[in-house]
């Protein structure tokens, strides 16, 4: 029992070293952090001097460390007093004579300490080691203590009487929080009964150490530094010690104790150099397990967030819809935050503000916001984060028109999601569920979040700008090959309307020449009735195909339907058959009898049929004979697209679907030809490979569609 | 002094037929023909005066149709009537080759062409 408590009393005061080491390094430059450094260090130094005397066997020794620790308790009620004075920001200058006053009479005491029996007389020897007797002026040492920390309560209360209706709810919960600390502290004045002879085992150092925490956390809220983190590296490390001393110790009195019983010095440095290496090999292990025992049991919220970043790179950042990408965002962000509302505003380039494309729980998704507001301009200055909480606790004026903005979001935290140095979307983040603040340790996961969401968002826009631009690509392709039928097209839509003319002027000039003289009236009107039936026809024929010429000509609607594929080879053939005819070439059409209907855009099967016709056209370059035949098999109909032409070279198989390849003579083919053809036929649910090619003899291009017996959408 | 006898070549019927319908009441002796080789057979049968041909047919082009002619005596004017246009570049070629002539299609003037077979049946 004795040993615990010295143990522990010796793992306090190293705790608090660490601690304030962590806190002076966690900002230098912060005066709250330093005070509380030399706080901290002279509480170790009480501390550990003390847990070093309680097992001190030598008198004299005993003696200087209880000096050694009592000199730390003497520097404490100043040390607290610079702390409280920091801590609310007053000036030292109009406190300089109580400062003088302090320090002297610190020196005073210390004076006393070392240089006579006045202050402390001697040692008494309790069950648990060595305890300071107090001298005659003690008295007045424990009215400077108690005064001391009196006046800081006080200091502490009068700030608090005085600026309670004037400070941030967090202020106050912080003054709440010192009081509480400084009251369970006073309750270490048990530590001065002994002094006096009273048996009392001095446990002072439990109540200061919860000060510490108590205190820690208070500040540490202020300062947005997790508290979290700072219990957590406490415990880690208190178990760290516990562990290692454990490890030390207890080989080292079980050696002694069992197998070097009074053996001599050498016995217990054996002793020592086998727990050296037992601690050697598993130091990094019982870290690990520490963090990791911590992690479990202590602070389990940060499993959320292992979970927010796992769910956000496997589910949420790898999606390319831009709306899925924002709507998971939301709703992720929502359900493994525990927010009370979020949401996602996007940058509308054309109109220059940003709007909410996604949201949950927000009491106005109409909400804008405008380029040079206030909060935009914030962000895109700072591209820190805004924090509704931090602006009311340092005072900062939020303009009306901001403060609607802030609650039509419902917005607690909100954060720029910034790519190339611009912010391109705003993530908007309600209060904690819990009601707990964000703190440094959620914004470190988050904004990094943010700045990872900017780019999968820029990646989605891509990659739905890629699909319109090779939509478009395709369809200026399309527009550019019609360019080049204009030839045939002329000749497919004069010819007929020539014709349909020139049996008209015939008739007519016939009749003016008096050619007809002879005939009877009923003779003449067989005559014109079969001129018209001609002309009918011939304006007819010339009407189609316009008509095939603009359905061609319009953009795909992306809708399936069931086409008949020899309809629309004929069709495309109408497109095509004077250009074939002026190199020619022979076309021949092989379908097979009761071929299913394909479930596909027409238009892009046209598109489809035509660029492989026409490829296959001017592969042949002039005579030579194009065969497309279509069958059924295996639940596919299949159409070969077959020419006599000149065949592809072995070396250019693999680049043939690739964009921009071509081997046509500049200005007969942009090269997007088969790359397109590919995406199209693909987006129809069909495939298109290079059947057989043999240089010099032609080549067989096979697309394969299903046969589909439901009408469903498959585009 | 008699009309002149034509042979009409060209692929598209409707177009022969159109053509047969200005020329046969004015008692012109035509005949026609859809294919340049059936064509050759025609002119050496009738040995008509003038010949009006397409360009671009299946089997054998206007052109050869055309040195074939020349080569032959007595050799019958040839019009061309196409509606194949490079810029013109054909049209002199098969003038310098020695065609009598060359419309467009559409034919723009049937009066026109009647003339021009006139003239070259008289030449």
């Amino acid at each position: 029992m004795i040993i615990i408590f010295q143990i522990s009393v010796c793992i306090v005061s190293v705790i608090f070293l660490l601690l304030g080491i962590y806190i002076f390094f966690h900002n230098k430059n912060s005066p709250v952090n330093r005070t509380i450094f030399i706080l901290d260090f002279a509480t170790f130094l009480w501390l550990y001097s003390y847990s070093q005397m309680y097992v001190s066997e030598s008198y004299g020794k005993a003696l200087w460390l209880m000096r050694i620790g009592h000199t730390g308790v003497i520097f404490i009620p100043i040390l607290f007093y610079h702390f409280i004075t920091v801590f609310l920001n007053s000036h030292y200058k109009r406190e300089k004579y109580i400062l003088v006053g302090f320090y002297t009479i610190i020196a005073i005491f210390i004076l006393m300490l070392y240089g006579s029996t006045s202050l402390v007389s001697g040692l008494y020897r309790y069950n648990w080691g060595f305890y300071p007797k107090a001298g005659k002026f003690y008295p007045l040492f424990l009215a400077y203590f108690l005064l001391g920390f009196n006046f800081c309560i006080c200091k502490l209360y009068v700030y608090y009487k005085k600026n309670r209706h004037d400070i941030s709810a967090t202020r106050q919960l912080q003054l709440k929080y010192l009081f509480a600390s400084f009251f369970v502290t006073t309750l270490g004045v048990v530590d001065f009964l002994p002094f006096y002879g009273f048996k009392i085992l001095p446990f002072g150092y439990v109540t200061i150490f919860l000060w510490a925490i108590i205190s820690s956390y208070a500040i540490v809220r202020h300062q947005l530094l997790d508290i979290e983190v700072v219990i957590k590296k406490t415990l880690v490390f208190a178990g760290l010690l516990a562990s290692v001393f454990a490890i030390l110790v207890l080989p080292t009195l079980l050696i002694q104790e069992y197998v070097f019983r009074g053996a001599s010095s050498s016995g217990k440095l054996l002793g020592l150099a086998l727990s050296g290496i037992i601690i050697i090999l598993s130091l990094r292990r019982i870290e690990n397990f520490l963090i990791s025992i911590t992690d479990k049991h202590l602070f389990q919220k940060k499993y959320d967030y292992r979970e927010l970043l796992r769910t956000f790179t496997s589910e949420v950042l790898t999606v390319i819809d831009l709306n899925k990408l924002v709507d998971l965002t939301v709703d992720k962000l929502t359900d493994i935050v525990k927010v009370s509302s979020s949401a996602v505003l996007l940058l509308n380039e054309e109109k220059q503000q940003f709007n909410v494309v996604a949201s949950r729980n927000v009491r106005d998704s109409k909400v804008v916001l405008v380029r040079p507001d206030g909060i935009v301009t914030f962000l895109e200055q700072t591209h820190g984060y805004l924090l509704r909480k931090e602006l009311i606790e340092r005072r900062v004026y939020i303009p009306p028109s901001i403060q609607e903005i802030i609650d039509k979001l419902n917005a607690e935290l909100i954060i720029p999601m910034v790519l190339h140095a611009e912010v391109i979307g705003i993530l908007s983040l309600g209060k904690k569920k819990s009601d707990e603040d964000y703190t440094q340790d959620d914004l470190d996961i988050i904004l990094p979040l943010a700045r990872t969401l900017a780019i999968a968002i820029s990646n989605a826009r891509l990659f739905s700008e890629l699909g319109k631009a090779q939509a478009e690509a395709a369809q200026r392709e399309k527009m550019a090959v019609i360019g080049t039928l204009s030839a045939g097209i002329n000749h497919e839509i004069c010819n007929p309307l020539g014709i349909a003319r020139g049996q008209c002027e015939a008739f007519l000039l016939n009749v003016k020449d008096g050619l007809y003289n002879n005939k009877s009236s009923e003779e003449l009107l067989t005559k014109a009735k079969e001129i018209m039936t001609k002309v009918i026809k011939e304006t007819d024929r010339a009407t189609a195909i316009t008509k095939k010429l603009s359905s061609f000509a319009k953009p795909a609607k992306g809708e399936a339907e069931l086409v008949n594929i020899d309809k629309e080879i004929d069709d495309v053939l109408g497109l095509l058959g004077y250009e074939l005819k002026l190199e020619k070439i022979e076309f021949e059409k092989q379908i097979e009898k009761d071929l299913p209907h394909v479930l596909v855009d027409k238009k892009q099967l046209q598109e489809v049929l035509f660029n492989l016709i026409r490829n296959a056209g001017q592969a042949i370059g002039e005579k030579g004979k194009i065969t497309v035949a279509a069958r059924q098999g295996a639940g596919r109909v299949s159409i070969d697209i077959k020419d006599t032409g000149s065949g592809i070279p072995e070396d250019k198989l693999k680049e043939l679907f690739n964009p921009f390849f071509t081997t046509k003579e500049p200005g007969k083919g942009t090269g997007l030809g088969l790359f397109i053809v590919r995406q199209v036929v693909e987006k129809n649910g069909g495939k298109i490979y290079l059947k057989e090619t043999k240089v010099g003899e032609g080549t067989t291009f096979t697309v394969e569609f299903p046969v589909t017996a439901t009408r469903e959408s498959r585009i | 002094m008699s009309k002149a006898r034509i042979v009409a070549i060209d692929d598209e019927v409707e177009f022969i037929d159109m053509i047969k319908t200005y020329f046969e009441p004015r008692g012109y002796d035509i005949t026609v023909a859809v294919r340049g080789t059936k064509g050759i057979e025609l002119v050496k049968e009738k040995k008509p005066n003038v010949v009006l041909m397409d360009l671009k047919m299946p089997g054998i082009d206007g052109d050869e149709v055309l040195s074939l002619l020349k080569s032959m005596d007595p050799s019958p004017k040839v019009i061309f009537v196409t509606a194949y246009d490079d810029g013109g570049k054909t049209k002199a070629r098969l003038l310098k080759m020695g065609a009598y002539a060359y419309f467009d299609k559409p034919v723009a003037s049937l009066r026109e062409l009647e003339e021009a077979v006139n003239k070259a049946a008289q030449s």
